[in-house]
């Protein structure tokens, strides 16, 4: 009779505590990822502390939940105390967990200060566009003359990558062009959301220290659509004297080049782009002479036009804008049909040129 | 125990069963019929869930486009929430609550009936959505700008917004039906102390319904009006603010998590005592800080928008934290409870056990995240998603299966296998913890919800298949439940009226009970009027009584 | 088993069996807890209203293209037909109270065509405005509001029109009237929040 008991409680120890120790294996990683801004190893801070006190609640309650269901298992017939409660341990057990949750918003208010710093001197301003589905990085230097700016924009086989100087602020202004979106970069252990206010309104910003060189994924977080799971970027973040060059690299490869004069009846096709799609999938364009794309983007999310031949190669990347129009020179093409399409947007905004 | 030997069979009348279960206002057939219907949408959800974790399972889309996957995770939370586990609680409240109250039936038995019907009517229009261009794909959260005019044409979501107003006005009628009837035909001697505990959990759940639900409602049409007929409610381009939305949504959204757990918190407070042999503990400390969750409830709706950037976070993260303090105190009194009980394992209370454990994992989860600076992080992540499910699944459905175990054989008769149970009970909180934990890690290593796809560098492959393996597994668990209930039906255990020694009235009629549910109630002297019943001629437990009341009267 | 006083239920139509019960009659319960309901909803729609306005850049009101708001001709009369329909609602609760199932008639009469007159001039306001639903956010906020209430007032009016066709067949007595009642509160209800309303839209600004 004690050797069934003790097989019993046996067999109750084993069926509860390996779901708890798949669990715990399973657990790995419950540590975020290594933080590389100042910011974000404030926040890492936090985390331990609230993760430590959050382990032993767990060790303790289910170590307490897990022990009455063994010992107290029922035996006998036998009615057991019939105890309606305790005041003294009410009261405990209230004033305990009210403390703990005191003390835990203190320290998070004190992390909360430190982060939410802001810095009155950043040393690179970004405006950051998001939009369905890609980012927009745009340089601001403190002259008023745009043209000269740096500005990249994502496409599908080609995420954005915002280069970033460390030890220095950087501040992000964060703006959308459409839907909430969010800008999410877990090894920053922030993210902020992008929203479109009403007119008057403040775009949010975020301002962080990369301490570390490296490259650190991110992606939009807040769900945007279709695309949402393919809105992604990169930050690269080397030392400031690297970023400077890697800066003016960037900016001089961003000229646009020289204006190039239609040739005298030249044929010009027209594309427009709204709502996300083409108004058309067919274009039909002379072959064995340059022509002109009138391209209309009707959006305020940007797009493109591009050519490419049956293996994929692209022949003609047109520049990728926002709202306005566009007249791109595509060089000559051999008769036969070619694959267009917006890069930002390539799976839904294609189409068939033929050249003939 | 008394049966019920004075009363004529119900069936001993000839009509049409389809005519009477299609046209009844008896609180019993009405709380069948939720809990069937709910378990359908539970089922359809549950598939929802199933597609979207197939397609997690490794990067690539395999099996879908895009919008396919979103309409999937958008029904999935939907239904789930709307039209399952609220719902369902409805229906066992509904069927239990009378009976405990030794009432006959609710206090309005026809707007009763008119709750529940509007329930597969807008159920049918939300889902509907698939019939017309595709179905609502914009997150059961339902975002402006994304969910407005702009963004998301096509019916789907105008259905989704239409059909979620009537499940709500059935929310708000259902409420008014509670409140009243637990106000006013409680049988006499059962003052508001004496009510079981489940009783009073559905007390404060109709209250955050009656409140908290016409906001929703509000928002919903003032979304419908921007998608229909040019409103600028939440459309910045005309003056309207996407963050109202979130506002209006979440002032519901949040009380509506806490309506999702009351419940059940309700139900094991009813299963735990009774299979430990012992009362709960701290029954007022319960009913304050069920109140007390009540009440916070409405002061931390905001922490769902922490990176936002436009709320004010230490008020939030404050009253988000506090909220832990009444629902430690729950389980602090659960375990006491069961401290020095006499307990039996039952499927019942294994569930019932599981809920404690489960739960406790998604209340860590959500302290955590009450912690501004660590919702940076972790907002809008699969840590959210784990949290959610630990609560949503590990919380509320635990106690739904605790529910449907303890009171099938007042409902039918019946009692249900107890080996079949257990199967089900641990293929199913086993495959619940391999799908739901590893998202913890997810979430911490910066994986984004509401996501098609992911890339295959983001060393995130292997705990998704593993999480894919687990929801594979959580579906098996159900087939056992399945056979259980078709077996039982055709050839179960049959009971009397108290096959558990329970406490409450419910078990003091027969199983089930007659069409007005009892013939006698026993006196009413304590919150256990039936364990009083039971042990009337202890002398021993009279004199302990007798004291206890006493004291009981002065705390 | 021994004999105890059992407590047998009665098996009873709701009404019937209240008689042993205090307090508010079940069905007053219920309608108070509903009107709990609306005043959330409203409270949401207010919410709105208020958030919009505050967040708001420039002036807060109709567009430029109309008319600013005024309570004359016709704000400030429908505002006095309504709260004088609140007092002959209770009039009529008085009469029936008092058992006078003649003038409670007479009353919910009026009442009714006080509603009714509200309503028509509501939509009369509504053709003179000069800007719609679509018209920018004071538009959409404006005409939910004001449309909402009307759409509350037009079910109370239904429901008026319940109480006289079940008073004209002589279905209330002293004892017994606790839809009217009811009514009563709800109409009462939506009279307070076009109160609210009249104050915020025409008033506070």
């Amino acid at each position: 009779m004690q050797r069934l008991a003790a097989r019993l409680r046996l067999r109750t120890v084993i069926r509860v505590v390996t779901p708890l120790l798949l669990i715990v294996v399973l657990g790995g990683c419950l540590i975020p990822p290594t933080p590389e801004t100042t910011q974000a190893k404030d926040i890492f801070s936090l985390y331990t502390i609230v993760f430590v006190m959050g382990a032993i609640v767990f060790f303790g309650v289910e170590g307490m939940i897990v022990w009455s269901i063994i010992r107290y298992r029922r035996r006998d017939d036998r009615l057991p105390d019939q105890l309606h409660g305790n005041t003294l341990l009410e009261i405990v057990w209230t004033a305990i967990p009210t403390i703990i949750v005191l003390a835990l918003f203190v320290i998070s208010t004190i992390t909360l200060t430190q982060i939410d710093a802001k810095s009155s001197n950043p040393a690179v301003t970004i405006e950051v566009d998001a939009f369905q589905w890609q980012w927009t990085f745009h340089y601001l230097d403190n002259d008023n003359d745009p043209s000269n700016d740096y500005s990249v924009t994502g496409t599908a086989a080609d995420p954005p990558v915002m280069g970033l100087p460390t030890g220095q602020p950087v501040k992000l202004i964060l703006h959308s062009q459409d839907v909430i979106h969010s800008f999410y970069v877990p090894h920053f252990l922030i993210k902020r959301d992008v929203i479109p206010f009403p007119a008057g309104q403040q775009d949010n910003t975020l301002e962080f220290t990369i301490t570390e060189a490296g490259t650190y994924a991110g992606q939009c977080a807040e769900f945007c659509g279709d695309l949402h799971s393919k809105m992604t970027f990169s930050v690269q973040a080397m030392a400031p004297a690297d970023f400077a060059t890697w800066l003016a690299d960037a900016k001089a490869g961003n000229t646009p080049a020289p204006s190039v004069s239609p040739p005298a009846n030249a044929t010009t096709v027209n594309i427009t782009a709204e709502q996300i799609a083409f108004d058309t999938s067919t274009l039909e364009a002379p072959a064995g002479q340059a022509f002109v794309i009138h391209f209309v983007n009707k959006d305020t999310v940007q797009h493109n036009v591009a050519i490419y031949d049956a293996s994929g190669k692209a022949l003609f990347t047109g520049e990728i804008i926002g709202q306005g129009s566009i007249d791109y020179q595509v060089p000559a093409l051999a008769a036969g049909d070619y694959h267009f399409q917006c890069d930002v947007h390539p799976t839904i905004m294609f189409g068939t040129l033929t050249a003939k | 125990m008394a049966t019920t030997t004075l009363s004529p069979r119900t069936d001993s009348y000839r009509r049409s069963w389809v005519l009477d279960w299609l046209t009844t206002v008896d609180h019993k057939k009405i709380g069948i019929m939720y809990i069937v219907n709910s378990f359908l949408f539970f089922f359809l959800a549950g598939i929802l869930a199933l597609v979207v974790r197939s397609e997690l399972a490794v990067p690539g889309l395999q099996f879908l486009d895009e919008r396919t996957y979103n309409e999937a995770f958008t029904m999935h939370g939907t239904i789930m929430i709307f039209l399952f586990v609220v719902p369902v609680l409805a229906g066992f409240a509904n069927y239990i609550v009378p009976l405990q109250l030794g009432a006959p039936d609710m206090a309005f038995p026809r707007i009763n009936a008119l709750s529940f019907w509007l329930l597969p009517l807008g159920g049918g229009l939300i889902l509907s959505g698939y019939l017309f261009g595709g179905a609502a794909a914009e997150g059961w959260t339902g975002y402006a700008p994304l969910s407005g005019p702009n963004y998301s044409s096509g019916p789907g979501t105008d259905l989704w917004l239409i059909g979620l107003m009537l499940v709500g006005t059935a929310s708000i009628l259902g409420s008014i039906n509670f409140i009243a009837t637990i106000f006013k035909m409680r049988a006499p001697g059962m003052t508001l102390f004496r009510m079981p505990i489940f009783v009073w959990t559905v007390l404060v759940t109709a209250t955050l319904i009656l409140l908290a639900t016409p906001v929703l409602t509000a928002g919903l049409i003032a979304l419908f009006i921007d998608r229909n007929y040019g409103g600028s409610f939440f459309e910045p381009a005309t003056g309207g603010n996407p963050i109202l939305w979130q506002h209006i949504f979440w002032f519901f959204g949040h009380p509506e998590v806490y309506i999702v757990i009351l419940p059940a918190m309700g139900v094991v407070s009813e299963v735990i005592p009774t299979f430990s042999r012992k009362p709960l503990f701290g029954y007022r400390a319960f009913v304050f800080a069920t109140i007390s969750i009540g009440l916070l409830s409405f002061s931390v709706w905001a922490h769902h928008m922490f990176t936002t950037g436009v709320v004010f976070l230490p008020f939030f993260s404050f009253m988000t934290a506090l909220i832990a303090v009444p629902t430690g105190v729950k389980m602090f009194n659960w375990i006491a409870t069961m401290f020095r009980g006499s307990i039996s394992f039952t499927t019942a209370m294994l569930f019932a056990v599981g809920f404690l454990a489960m739960f406790l994992i998604g209340g860590i989860s959500g302290v955590m995240m009450a912690e501004a600076p660590i919702d940076f992080h972790l907002q809008d992540t699969y840590f959210a998603v784990a949290h959610l499910h630990y609560v949503f699944f590990g919380g509320s459905v635990m106690g739904v299966f605790a529910a449907t175990y303890y009171w099938f054989p007042k409902m039918f008769g019946r009692r249900l296998n107890e080996r079949l149970g257990k199967v089900h009970f641990w293929l199913m909180i086993i495959g619940f913890n391999v799908t739901f934990f590893p998202m913890h890690m997810l979430g911490i290593q910066g994986m984004p919800r509401r996501i098609a796809d992911y890339s295959p560098d983001a060393g995130w492959t292997v705990l998704n298949f593993i999480a894919t393996l687990g929801a594979f597994m959580i579906a098996l668990s159900i087939l056992p439940f399945l056979v259980n209930i078709v077996a039982t039906f055709i050839n179960g255990e049959r009971v009397g009226d108290d096959p558990w020694e329970g406490n409450t009235l419910e078990w003091a009629t027969s199983s089930p009970p007659p069409a007005y549910n009892f013939d006698r109630i026993p006196p009413i002297r304590s919150e256990r009027p039936v364990f009083d019943l039971r042990h009337k001629h202890d002398r021993e437990h009279l004199a302990a009584e007798a004291a206890m009341t006493t004291v009981e009267e002065q705390a | 088993m021994s004999v105890e006083a059992p407590a047998v239920q009665t098996p009873a139509t709701p009404a019937a069996a209240q008689h042993r019960s205090a307090g508010m009659p079940t069905p007053l319960l219920g309608m108070l807890l509903f009107i709990a309901s609306e005043v959330m909803f409203f409270g949401g729609l207010f919410a709105a209203y208020f958030n919009s306005r505050a967040a708001h850049q420039g002036e807060w009101g109709p567009p430029t293209s109309a008319p600013p708001l005024e309570i004359l001709p016709i704000a400030l009369p429908i505002t006095i037909i309504l709260i004088s329909s609140s007092f002959t609602m209770q009039l009529a609760v008085w009469a029936i109270r008092r058992g006078d199932q003649a003038r409670m008639r007479f009353w919910i009469g009026v009442t009714l065509a006080l509603g009714v007159i509200f309503l028509a001039g509501q939509l009369y306001d509504y053709s003179q405005l000069g800007f719609g639903i679509g018209d920018g956010i004071f538009g959409t906020t404006f005409y939910t509001l004001t449309g909402f209430h009307g759409a509350h007032v037009f079910g109370g009016a239904i429901g008026l029109t319940i109480l006289l066709a079940r008073g004209m067949q002589g279905q209330f007595s002293q004892r017994n009237h606790v839809a009217v009642e009811a009514i009563s509160m709800y109409w009462h209800f939506v009279d307070v929040v076009w109160i609210a309303l009249f104050s915020t839209l025409y008033f506070l600004r």
